[in-house]
């Protein structure tokens, strides 16, 4: 609540405010490395080529991440990405069995899920009254709805010709496809974010929506366009889950929205929207994609895993307050 | 600014000394359920002792115990939290400590394929020498358990298969007619030969569930005996007791008529007792159940759901499961129909391999064990 109404930018020093968000992202670099000294200690079997091996299955959920940093810095959430994940693999894994050429599944795939986050784009185009939370509940239902009607009594669809996402799931060296491709993605996303004015526009609508739209800058269009920029990126997740797992059913993309959500607050991005950048939610993707890798190759209880990442989510959103405390009291101090 | 920096790295030290903490917490832990695993082991049956013999006895068989030592068998359950595959998970352990070799257990975090390929890859990065799994999905895990051939490792399954392409073969618990038999016979006797019944099932992508129905299904339809009985519904449970309890209730209001619950599996099974018995209801259940949480149920009269049910010992399924990882491993068997090896302190210690069917191979461990109200009280405090 604060965040939308309380934030005055002229009263705050803007190089303060611009330290501030520098040292947090300085914070996740040395976290990364740290992380990765700290798996590497504990595992013999932490190697280069092992964790670029094991990547992949994470790395179509960082997909997902980018377009939902978007997302939240418009103040706005999408907890319907994990359906439209599973409906666009459903449609992937159809197609291909339908002997549709594996470019026109890719077009199909990612076309599906540009649809799905245009249905909530639309909703929220044409309702702007509505809370993006509940429509997106809505359509996550919807949409896995669809998927499971498409998947039938089974509950599950594999694909039967393989050589397509065969080639998809391919390597440059030990660098697999998708790992370049999420670097390229997220060099654009913070890119778009920090150099565009409607990276510009994505801070000042978080900020104060009403205001941004009395500027003159096109709210609902702009939250249009990130809503089905989500959907698209959800179904291009959906193509990179499909090479791994040849298949989808009713559990695929089960949590994704959230494990998306995560990596995003976790790189200082607010949920409250119009704070935080591109390049801590992708640092802190990373983090937390090698924390489970080398936690995995210790065979740790998979359950205390989750207690350790939730730990740390709880400790990345309470290290700001905390230490935005600090500096107030000691200013009122001096 | 330097306070701050000061606070994470403060926080960082504090993180580090709860991993680490966990990290050594963890492992007496497991050792500790090691030793104690084995001890059951040898008071259980001597059955160790017997294995030992049988080694010192026959040169291969000592061969075989000497290519166990020092390798890395991993086994992936379907999820954490489910007693069944924990006691499979137990029976695996068991034996390959026995054989001298290092067992590594794996926990998904849930009963999706997604988790098992995660859990899978971080063994292959462990060089481990063999994988055994209980699938989720029969075919979403092709890709990682090919990388896992493709690395060395040897792979097979146990309780639900994979496809035929991604393992080398498969500790099946019983042959799926001889179940599918058991549970229409059962169906047929409960229900008086004629009436409604309906089946509670776990996911509907679960491998084995799906191969039991349709078993049933197809018994129904090719004997005329069957043709008063009516198969109403196959309801979803997914594994989880309050779902498979709104099943159960929704399934009770939709029939009136309904006679016979048939629930293969034993998260559905447990929950529709609990209904029934707490409903004092005319419906009558049978299917899979674990005997420790079904004893309750199991009895002839009004005042239980179910008169009885089937299993096949889920201890002997991992120790099955963990005896073919060793041969694979050892070189025995390749995982070709035809193969023999010798599973030593188990009952029917010559196992061969057989075509399953789909284009791979299969172990089968033997007939599903029938728990009525006279051998409950002897098995309800085995597993």
């Amino acid at each position: 609540m604060a965040g939308k109404s309380g934030r005055t930018i002229e009263a705050t020093p803007q190089d303060v405010w611009k330290k501030r968000i520098f040292s947090w992202e300085g914070m996740l670099v040395v976290l990364f490395l740290f992380i990765n000294i700290f798996c590497r200690c504990i595992s013999p079997n932490y190697t280069v080529a092992n964790v670029l091996r094991e990547m992949p299955k994470y790395l179509s959920e960082i997909f997902l991440l980018l377009p939902m940093a978007y997302i939240l810095m418009l103040g706005e959430i999408d907890i319907s990405v994990g359906s439209t994940v599973c409906l666009a693999a459903t449609v992937a894994c159809m197609a291909t069995n339908a002997n549709v050429p594996f470019v026109g599944v890719i077009l199909i795939t990612i076309l599906t899920g540009a649809v799905c986050g245009m249905v909530n784009g639309f909703i929220l185009l044409k309702f702007p009254e509505l809370p993006s939370m509940i429509v997106t509940l809505g359509t996550q239902i919807v949409f896995r709805g669809i998927a499971e009607i498409m998947l039938g009594s089974g509950g599950s669809v594999s694909v039967t010709n393989t050589a397509g996402f065969r080639a998809l799931s391919g390597e440059i060296g030990p660098f697999p496809y998708v790992f370049f491709l999420v670097l390229i993605c997220g060099a654009i996303f913070v890119v778009l974010s920090v150099k565009t004015t409607f990276g510009r526009s994505l801070y000042a609508i978080g900020s104060n929506s009403r205001t941004s739209f009395y500027s003159g800058i096109k709210v609902g269009k702009i939250r249009f366009l990130v809503f089905t920029l989500m959907g698209t990126f959800a179904g291009i997740a959906a193509l990179f889950l499909t090479s791994e797992l040849y298949g989808a059913n009713t559990t695929t993309g089960n949590g994704f929205e959230m494990d998306a959500i995560a990596m995003a607050v976790f790189g200082g991005i607010s949920t409250a929207g119009g704070k935080g950048k591109m390049i801590g939610g992708l640092i802190s993707a990373f983090i937390i994609v090698c924390l489970r890798i080398g936690l995995g190759q210790i065979n740790m209880n998979p359950q205390v895993v989750l207690i350790i990442l939730g730990a740390l989510l709880i400790c990345a959103v309470l290290i700001p307050n905390i230490s935005a405390g600090l500096g107030l009291k000691k200013r009122k101090k001096i | 600014m330097r306070k701050k920096v000061f606070s994470v790295l403060l926080c960082a030290a504090m993180a580090t000394s709860m991993l680490a903490g966990c990290g050594d917490n963890s492992e007496p832990a497991s050792n500790g359920g090691t030793t104690d695993d084995a001890n059951a082991n040898n008071d259980a049956a001597g059955g160790s002792d017997d294995a030992d013999a049988d080694d010192a006895a026959g040169g291969s068989d000592d061969a075989a115990g000497g290519g166990a030592a020092g390798k890395k068998f991993a086994l992936v359950t379907k999820s954490a939290g489910n007693p069944y595959n924990e006691k499979e998970a137990e029976g695996f352990e068991d034996v390959i400590n026995s054989l001298g070799g290092e067992c590594i257990i794996k926990h998904p975090v849930a009963a999706t394929a997604d988790a098992q390929v995660s859990e899978i890859q971080s063994l292959i990065s462990q060089g481990v020498d063999s994988i055994c799994v209980a699938a989720n999905d029969e075919n979403a895990l092709q890709a990682a358990l090919e990388d896992a051939m493709a690395a060395g490792i040897k792979v097979s399954c146990l309780d639900s298969k994979t496809n035929a392409a991604s393992r080398m073969t498969f500790a099946n618990q019983a042959g799926t007619t001889e179940i599918g038999q058991a549970l229409m016979d059962a169906v047929y006797d409960i229900a008086g030969g004629e009436g409604e019944w309906a089946i509670l099932s776990a996911t509907s992508q679960a491998t084995n569930q799906n191969a039991w129905i349709e078993a049933m299904k197809s018994i129904m339809e090719s004997d005329s005996k069957y043709a008063n009985l009516n198969l109403v519904e196959v309801a979803y449970g997914d594994d989880e007791p309050q779902k498979s309890t709104d099943q159960t209730q929704a399934l009770l209001s939709k029939y009136p008529n309904l006679k016979v619950i048939c629930a293969p599996t034993t998260v559905g099974i447990a929950a529709a007792a609990k209904v029934l018995q707490d409903q004092s209801s005319s419906v009558k259940l049978t299917g899979l159940g674990l005997p420790s949480e079904m004893a309750a149920y199991i009895g002839d009269d009004d005042a239980h759901s179910c008169p009885y049910m089937f299993l096949w010992n889920p201890i002997d399924v991992g120790r099955l499961g963990a005896y073919i990882s060793a041969a694979l491993v050892d070189g025995t068997i390749t995982g070709a129909a035809g193969e023999t090896f010798t599973a030593a302190g188990m009952d029917n210690s010559e196992y061969t391999i057989v075509d399953a069917g789909d284009g791979g191979t299969e172990v089968i461990l033997g007939a599903p064990f029938k728990f009525d109200p006279s051998n409950i009280g002897d098995w309800k405090d085995v597993y």
